[in-house]
């Protein structure tokens, strides 16, 4: 029961009044750069960072890490409310999330996301509090080929669910393969699939692609339903977010299932996107509901939303414990431990233990701040979705182009988020799944690197993946989820054949 | 552009900045200035650029604020491709390495480093050859030898393709005759993990790369590639600080110096006083206590090189890559 | 009035196009597969091959689909009322930066409909041009593009 003792001192040193305001200051920063697509948690922790040149490392962590959680919810709001994912990790949530708002439940479905994440966050300080040797232990078995096999496993879990004509799945899958592996490639250095563009070598964000397939296309759909001078009809009422958060225990078992698969890509470090499009799939997979998923089912916000945010705080401990970031924001926050002096490593818990279980212990109180605040806006935020169609169109139109150029300063990305639009346009209207597009954007590239890694290691042998225990799991696993669905749908036309 | 063509435009930017040197300086920012980052958050360039506006800010030695902006895309390509478009402009600095004119040699890229106006170069990373902490070699003679007997060589892990890390990889295994397959990650820190883990046999990471590693007791320096070993400082691990690395010529490996410098650029077009004016900030920083601190911290080497003197120092940096890449088949048709 | 064959046909042409560059580009940086690793090219190649590949399906599949109409002409009037405005808001970032764009453009969006008053409309459109300055420029150090008529202002 060390630890416990450690975070019982851990608490007495966060635990203080400036501590606690500045909880407060960070988690309603990040809820402003959350909510705002193009600012995103990297950014705003980058920019209070000279802020905290001059403060303790436990205080000044405690405003970053504030930040943090606050962005993390933040993220959620513009996905449920317009369908913009501000993050990568919230774009599983716009899948039931929006189509729930757009129901006229914009605070029901808000109020889900944020208890959900919540319950994921919590597990997630849970874990590192009484895990944390065991946890960088285990990250150290990760070497390419099993990197891989976790990709692969998100892609299985999450690709083939059928609902969709397989050829155009495929399509966009490859799709989004090949727009991951525009620019430099990091296994040989050389330049790609720029297509005579220089600008291009950057290669394609995330946020851009987003932008544009999302927000953009979203609208383009929704202009042509009339609707254009009332807004959604929703009702600003408090005890709606209190029947929520009670209706949660309800879901019991999505939460632990999507919590455990968080925890577990947080650690390996699969990271908090894959995270939440795997628990997004499997959820649809083994659910009694999986059905009305895409619908605006409770359940398809639970299942990313609790995966994402146990993730991205189980993300935190490789970062703390090993020196490799599990998200962006946390490698900004590396940066900050560099110059305040620490060192990252595995015996930053030896060295600096007031720091470690201070941080541990605000990981606790600022998750508590955070909820309340923004459980506290939900009414507020639900009230957008009031404002009439012909009004806020065009200024999504103009925030969607905010953060697409801010992104990299660039003209470039704000052209390519056009184009985005029209493409999410038609692939929305012809039933092309945009889902695995966005996915395989995200994921793609580092896969790639992971299997020309473990080429590399072994000498052009795919031997290397049932080299060991671990990644001959992982890929059988993965294979075992690809082909299920094959057998069910075979199954099915068997039985009604006979 | 020709190699020479290269040359010429070098050394007319060094005349420039001799002149520079002489002149008054006069100009001051205006307005806020942009630090662009050519690497992800968190690396040594990031760092690098933190520490410098760190100072900056602590002793208010401008009045207008910083923001830090990073443009890691393609290798750090994204954040100089971005500085030639912006020529003229003097409030946006760029922060890199010796990448700034080594990677368009190896990848077709929008620009050159003669696109950009050179500063100068503040800090010399280190390079150390690491093995895993139960590795049975003591020295890097010992290590060649393991290596020479294993069917299919070593491998060797780093950061980024075409780099350093690669470009030291291809020197080890001419120098000592043996067979390193590199392997590339996306930054130093993984490199350290992979090394960790036994995925890879070993490293060349910069010492605070793989400091926190080290002292954690999951892998050791073997040797430093300088001339001279580096200074004590505080003790790493029980028994061991840095100055108890043996350079790599004393350890059995004939490669007396490889270092790589970060450095700082303007866009092309700028005037004369605003070249001398962020010579002469870059040189008030490092005379600041937090700055002595940051390299300290970092195992780094200290080193001012601008002007004249820079020019040279990346005119005698090009031919040497320049070499090595062309008999590696790395080089690109501009 | 668009139908649903012509917006099969039209995405499966695109898809395929892009398919197309994607493996003319993807030869250029070599396709292998030995002991030395993997090639740069190979996977954009393949992943070439079956954008390729399913595109074609596709365009046989939608050309004898029957589909029927998927957009009417109101419907394509109201996409188009807000394709074009926000085309031409890009469009006029370079030259007028993104503030001046972004009040003409909101502006003409409301007032459009009626609604608003021409006043109100101009008001509100102002507005928010002025928040996305403040909260963007001087809250977060992110600068947005001041265009043309920016840089010819001195600004």
């Amino acid at each position: 029961m060390d630890n416990l003792e450690a975070l019982l001192h851990g608490f007495s040193i966060a635990i203080s009044v400036q501590h606690i305001l500045l909880m407060l200051l960070g988690v309603f920063l990040g809820i402003v750069v959350g909510v705002l697509p193009g600012l995103g948690a990297p950014n705003g922790v980058s920019l209070l960072l000279p802020l905290t040149f001059g403060m303790q490392p436990v205080s000044a962590i405690i405003l970053l890490s504030s930040m943090y959680w606050g962005a993390l919810f933040g993220g959620s709001v513009t996905s449920i409310l317009f369908n913009i994912p501000g993050e990568p990790s919230s774009v599983a949530t716009t899948f039931d999330g929006y189509p729930m708002a757009r129901d006229g439940r914009p605070t029901t479905a808000l109020a889900t996301a944020f208890s959900s994440a919540a319950f994921g966050a919590f597990a997630g300080v849970v874990l590192i509090t009484v895990a944390a040797s065991w946890v960088a232990s285990v990250a150290l078995e990760f070497g390419p080929a099993e990197y891989f096999a976790v990709y692969l496993l998100a892609f299985a879990s999450f690709v083939g669910m059928g609902g969709t004509p397989p050829v155009k799945t495929l399509v966009a899958l490859a799709i989004g393969f090949a727009i991951a592996a525009i620019g430099i490639d990091t296994v040989s250095g050389s330049v790609r699939l720029t297509m005579g563009v220089d600008e291009l070598v950057k290669g394609v964000n995330f946020v851009v692609a987003v932008m544009g397939l999302f927000g953009i296309g979203e609208l383009l759909i929704a202009v042509e339903e009339e609707m254009h001078v009332r807004g959604v009809n929703s009702k600003v009422d408090w005890r709606e977010v209190f029947r929520t958060v009670g209706n949660m225990p309800k879901y019991w078992w999505t939460l632990l299932r999507s919590t455990a698969i968080g925890c577990w890509m947080g650690i390996t470090p699969g990271g908090p996107t894959a995270a939440s499009f795997m628990s997004y799939g499997i959820a649809k997979r083994f659910s009694r509901n999986g059905a009305n998923f895409g619908k605006g089912e409770p359940e398809g916000i639970i299942a990313p939303e609790a995966a994402d945010h146990s993730a991205g705080t189980s993300a935190l401990l490789p970062m703390l414990a090993l020196g490799i970031p599990g998200s962006a924001t946390a490698a900004v926050m590396m940066g900050g431990l560099m110059i305040w002096g620490l060192n990252p490593g595995p015996t930053l818990f030896v060295d600096q233990k007031d720091f470690v279980w201070g941080l541990i212990a605000s990981m606790y109180l600022g998750n508590v701040v955070a909820v309340l605040m923004v459980l506290l806006t939900v009414p507020l935020f639900a009230a957008l979705m009031r404002v009439p169609f012909f009004i806020i169109a065009p200024l999504i139109v103009v925030i969607c182009t905010v953060g697409a150029y801010s992104v990299s300063n660039s003209y470039l990305d704000v052209m390519l988020m056009m184009g985005f639009g029209v493409v999410g346009y038609l692939f929305k209207k012809v039933q092309y799944p945009i889902a695995p597009l966005v996915l395989a954007i995200v994921i793609g590239d580092k896969a790639e690197d992971a299997f020309r890694q473990a080429m590399l290691l072994s000498g052009g042998s795919l031997r290397i993946f049932y080299a060991n225990a671990l990644v001959t799991t992982l890929v059988t696993v993965a294979i075992i989820l690809l082909l299920v669905p094959l057998f069910l749908t075979m199954y099915s036309k068997v039985v009604r054949r006979s | 552009m020709s190699l020479t063509a290269r040359y010429v435009a070098a050394c007319g930017v060094s005349l420039l900045a001799l002149t520079v040197g002489q002149a008054k300086a006069d100009w001051k920012p205006t307005k806020s200035i942009e630090f662009v980052v050519t690497a992800g958050p968190g690396g040594g360039t990031d760092n690098f650029a933190r520490a410098v506006q760190n100072v900056i800010t602590k002793h208010k030695l401008i009045d207008q604020p910083i923001v830090v902006v990073n443009k890691p895309g393609g290798s750090g390509a994204e954040g100089y491709i971005y500085e030639k478009s912006q020529a003229g402009d003097p409030h946006k600095v760029v922060f890199g390495t010796s990448n700034a004119w080594q990677q368009p040699m190896v990848a077709k890229l929008a620009y050159n480093y003669t696109d950009l106006t050179p500063i100068a170069a503040m800090v010399q990373d280190e390079f150390l050859l690491w093995v895993k902490q139960d590795a049975p070699y003591k020295t890097a003679k010992d290590y060649v030898a393991a290596a020479n007997a294993k069917a299919g060589g070593f491998k060797m892990g780093g950061a980024q393709s075409k780099d350093t890390d690669e470009l030291l990889t291809r020197m080890i295994s001419k120098e000592a005759g043996i067979k390193l397959v590199y392997v590339p990650f996306k930054g130093g820190g993984e490199a350290a993990v992979q090394l960790a883990g036994g995925h890879i046999d070993s490293n060349v990471n910069n010492p605070s790369e793989s400091l926190g590693q080290w002292r954690g007791g999951t892998q050791r320096p073997l040797c430093v590639f300088n001339s001279k070993r580096l200074p004590k400082g505080d003790k790493i691990t029980a028994t061991e600080s840095w100055s108890d690395v043996p350079t790599c010529v004393e350890s059995g490996l004939n490669i007396p110096m490889f270092q790589q410098p970060r450095t700082v650029w303007l866009p092309s077009k700028v005037t004369p006083d605003q070249v001398t004016f962020y010579i002469n900030l870059m040189k008030k920083v490092q005379e600041q206590p937090e700055w002595k601190e940051y390299v300290t911290h970092t195992s780094q080497t200290s080193t001012f090189i601008a002007g004249d003197e820079f020019a040279k120092f990346i005119k005698e940096d090009v031919e040497r890559v320049h070499k090595i890449a062309s008999e590696e088949g790395w080089l690109v048709s501009k | 009035m668009v139908s649903r064959r012509n917006l099969e046909l039209i995405t499966a042409l695109l898809t395929g196009a892009f398919g197309v560059a994607v493996i003319i580009s993807s030869t250029e940086n070599g396709i292998s597969w030995s002991e030395e690793g993997v090639g740069s090219g190979t996977f954009p190649f393949l992943t070439g091959l079956v954008i390729l590949g399913g595109s074609i399906v596709n365009l046989v599949r939608g050309a004898v689909s029957e589909g029927g109409i998927a957009l009417h002409a109101p419907e394509v009037k109201r996409w188009l009322g807000l394709f074009v405005p926000a085309t031409l808001f890009v469009a006029f970032i370079p030259l007028l930066g993104l503030y001046v764009s972004t009040a003409l453009y909101v502006f003409g969006s409301i007032a459009v409909h009626g609604v608003w008053s021409n006043v109100k409309a101009a008001a509100f459109a102002i507005a928010f041009a002025a928040a996305v300055y403040i909260l963007f420029e001087w809250m977060f150090l992110v600068y947005l593009p001041h265009g043309w008529l920016g840089s010819l202002l001195g600004w």
